[in-house]
């Protein structure tokens, strides 16, 4: 029973984090939108985009590890999503720890990384080059925000982290306990999400979308929908870590759709870093807030 | 637009899919169907003058994203290839080379009398006059230069045509390569070939017409050159005296 149970809520917890997903891409698009004064794609265009990108009859494959990397990439993300506590579910949350989160979610970009290079476009190198150099800009500061919340839980298991936040109510809550870490939370989760300014890795203009130039059909769609599950992984760390998770669902989407439109609606008005300057900004200002803040957290 | 009978149109629109008698039969066909008209990515190909009316189509003016339609940046993305504007002939190998790589389905759209029929560069020996003689096109938008409400009806109709599976040309491409190849053979020579594998395509995907192969592809089977990797080398020869190592 307990088995069946398990199995069950491990399907479950990545379908719905893939639904969820889906609307987050609409609302970014959406946003996108109404800062440009559009009136932006209608309610399920995310789905027809990946519905229509499927359905695609020939196909343009590179080879085995074209196929492979695709395939890492959107299951790296279904292994993160059965980790993420989600309201009534906890999946295998409370066997991995935050670092083994933090660990798989570094298996997509690396994923890309295989399947790009057997493209052998000179774009999708250049653009996977970045992708990796951003996800060492980002995960730096990640990790030390992970250990200040650890430290300040004393448990490294998000299970744990979440109970000890919803015990104490908002008072307790990580963004009250240590507000420096949320900032630089925040700013870490902005550049994960590696919209403007930190779109080095796809720069439509420039590269042409980086590591996403020879996909098409079903690749292209694999990596639509590793964006949804991207989009859903980065918010729920950051309210698991720091708003207390969720206590039912009503609450945990609208924290979720709240710490993604953050950075979304910052985002349209930039344009594009460089890449070095990612480097030099994320581990400035982020870097040094999470640090301060472990110090406050550890005194 | 596409009411006008005069424009050369290549295939004789598809005949509507025939349920059976069986309401269900078609579901799934139909909502795929539905899905690929409602989401469209297009590369557009600025050739010619006729690109200056996408901009104000895309933007907050007309806002093709309402129809689910955006621009994408490599034709292994792309679903639309439209073409705006006059097509030199330096120009048609780029475009067909663009064609080939992207996946079907996808669609041709000729923006701009220049791709109909030449246009007012009908007297240049530079230029392509027909588009459609040389891949299949599914919609013509004629004018000079065409609004972006032209634009965007002829886009809507597209989609109509999509979703009723009336906008089946690539196969025509498939099924008819001769015909396109030899059009191709008589701008470019006979040594003309390009990196994709037509014919191999067309039997992988059980696209194989009575006219895909024929004595131009018998030409371009003589004359062709096995796609070869590019060779490594080290150094850069000598180029202090600016000549090729
Ligand atoms: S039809 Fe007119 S606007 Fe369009 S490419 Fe030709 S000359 Fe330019």
């Amino acid at each position: 029973m307990k088995m069946m149970e398990l199995l069950l809520e491990l399907t479950v917890m990545p379908l719905l984090a893939f639904t969820v997903g889906l609307f987050m891409v609409l609302m970014m698009r959406k946003i996108a939108a109404k800062i440009q004064r559009r009136v932006g794609p209608p309610l399920l265009q995310p789905l027809y985009d990946i519905v229509k990108l499927y359905a695609k009859e020939t196909q343009s494959s590179h080879g085995l590890l074209h196929d492979i990397g695709i395939v890492m990439a959107v299951g790296g993300y279904i292994a993160a999503e059965t980790m993420l506590p989600v309201p009534g579910m906890n999946g295998i949350a409370d066997k991995a720890g935050m670092l083994t989160l933090a660990y798989v979610t570094m298996i997509p970009s690396l994923g890309l990384a295989l399947g790009v290079g057997q493209c052998a476009n000179p774009n999708g190198s250049i653009g996977i080059a970045r992708a990796l150099t951003a996800m060492l800009a980002y995960d730096v500061p990640f990790v030390v925000i992970i250990f200040g919340a650890s430290w300040l839980y004393g448990s490294n298991n998000l299970v744990e982290v979440i109970a000890a936040q919803q015990a104490g109510g908002i008072a307790s809550w990580g963004v009250t306990q240590m507000p420096l870490l949320a900032i630089a939370g925040l700013f870490t989760l902005y550049a994960m999400l590696g919209k403007q300014p930190f779109e080095i890795y796809v720069a439509p203009a420039e590269i042409a979308t980086g590591p996403m130039v020879e996909m098409g059909g079903k690749h292209l769609g694999g990596l639509f929908v590793m964006q949804c599950f991207q989009l859903f992984t980065a918010s729920a760390i950051y309210v698991s870590l720091f708003l207390g998770g969720g206590e039912n669902w009503l609450f945990f989407i609208a924290k979720l759709f709240a710490v993604v439109a953050i950075p979304m609606s910052m985002a349209f008005v930039f344009p594009r870093y460089r890449t070095e300057d990612v480097l030099a900004v994320v581990w400035r200002w982020p870097m040094l807030l999470g640090l301060i803040g472990v110090w406050l957290v550890m005194r | 637009m596409s009411t006008l009978q005069s424009i050369p149109v290549v295939a004789p629109p598809a005949e509507e899919p025939s349920g059976g008698g069986n309401l269900l039969a078609n579901v799934f066909d139909e909502l795929l169907a539905f899905c690929r008209s409602r989401s469209l990515f297009m590369l557009h190909y600025c050739t010619g003058c006729g690109a200056i009316e996408l901009p104000p189509a895309m933007t907050s003016r007309f806002d093709m994203e309402r129809l689910g339609i955006q621009p994408m940046v490599t034709p292994r993305q792309a679903d639309i290839l439209l073409v705006t504007g006059y097509v030199s002939t330096k120009t048609l190998k780029r475009i067909i080379l663009t064609y080939e790589q992207m996946n079907s389905p996808k669609y041709v759209i000729g923006i701009c009398s220049c791709t109909v029929n030449g246009g007012m560069y009908w007297q240049s020996y530079a230029t392509a006059k027909k588009l459609s003689d040389y891949m299949p096109v599914d919609m013509y938008i004629a004018g000079c230069m065409p609004r972006p409400e032209a634009v965007i009806s002829g886009l809507r109709e597209l989609m109509e045509n999509i979703r009723a599976g009336r906008s089946d040309n690539w196969r025509d491409y498939y099924q008819r390569y001769d015909h396109y190849l030899g059009n191709q053979q008589r701008l470019f020579g006979e040594h003309w070939q390009t990196p994709t594998d037509v014919i191999g395509e067309a039997r992988h995907y059980g696209q194989f017409g009575p006219e895909t192969l024929g004595e131009h592809t018998a030409l371009l089977e003589r004359h062709q050159t096995p796609l070869l990797p590019f060779e490594m080398r080290l150094g850069l020869g000598d180029v202090s005296k600016g000549g090729k190592s």
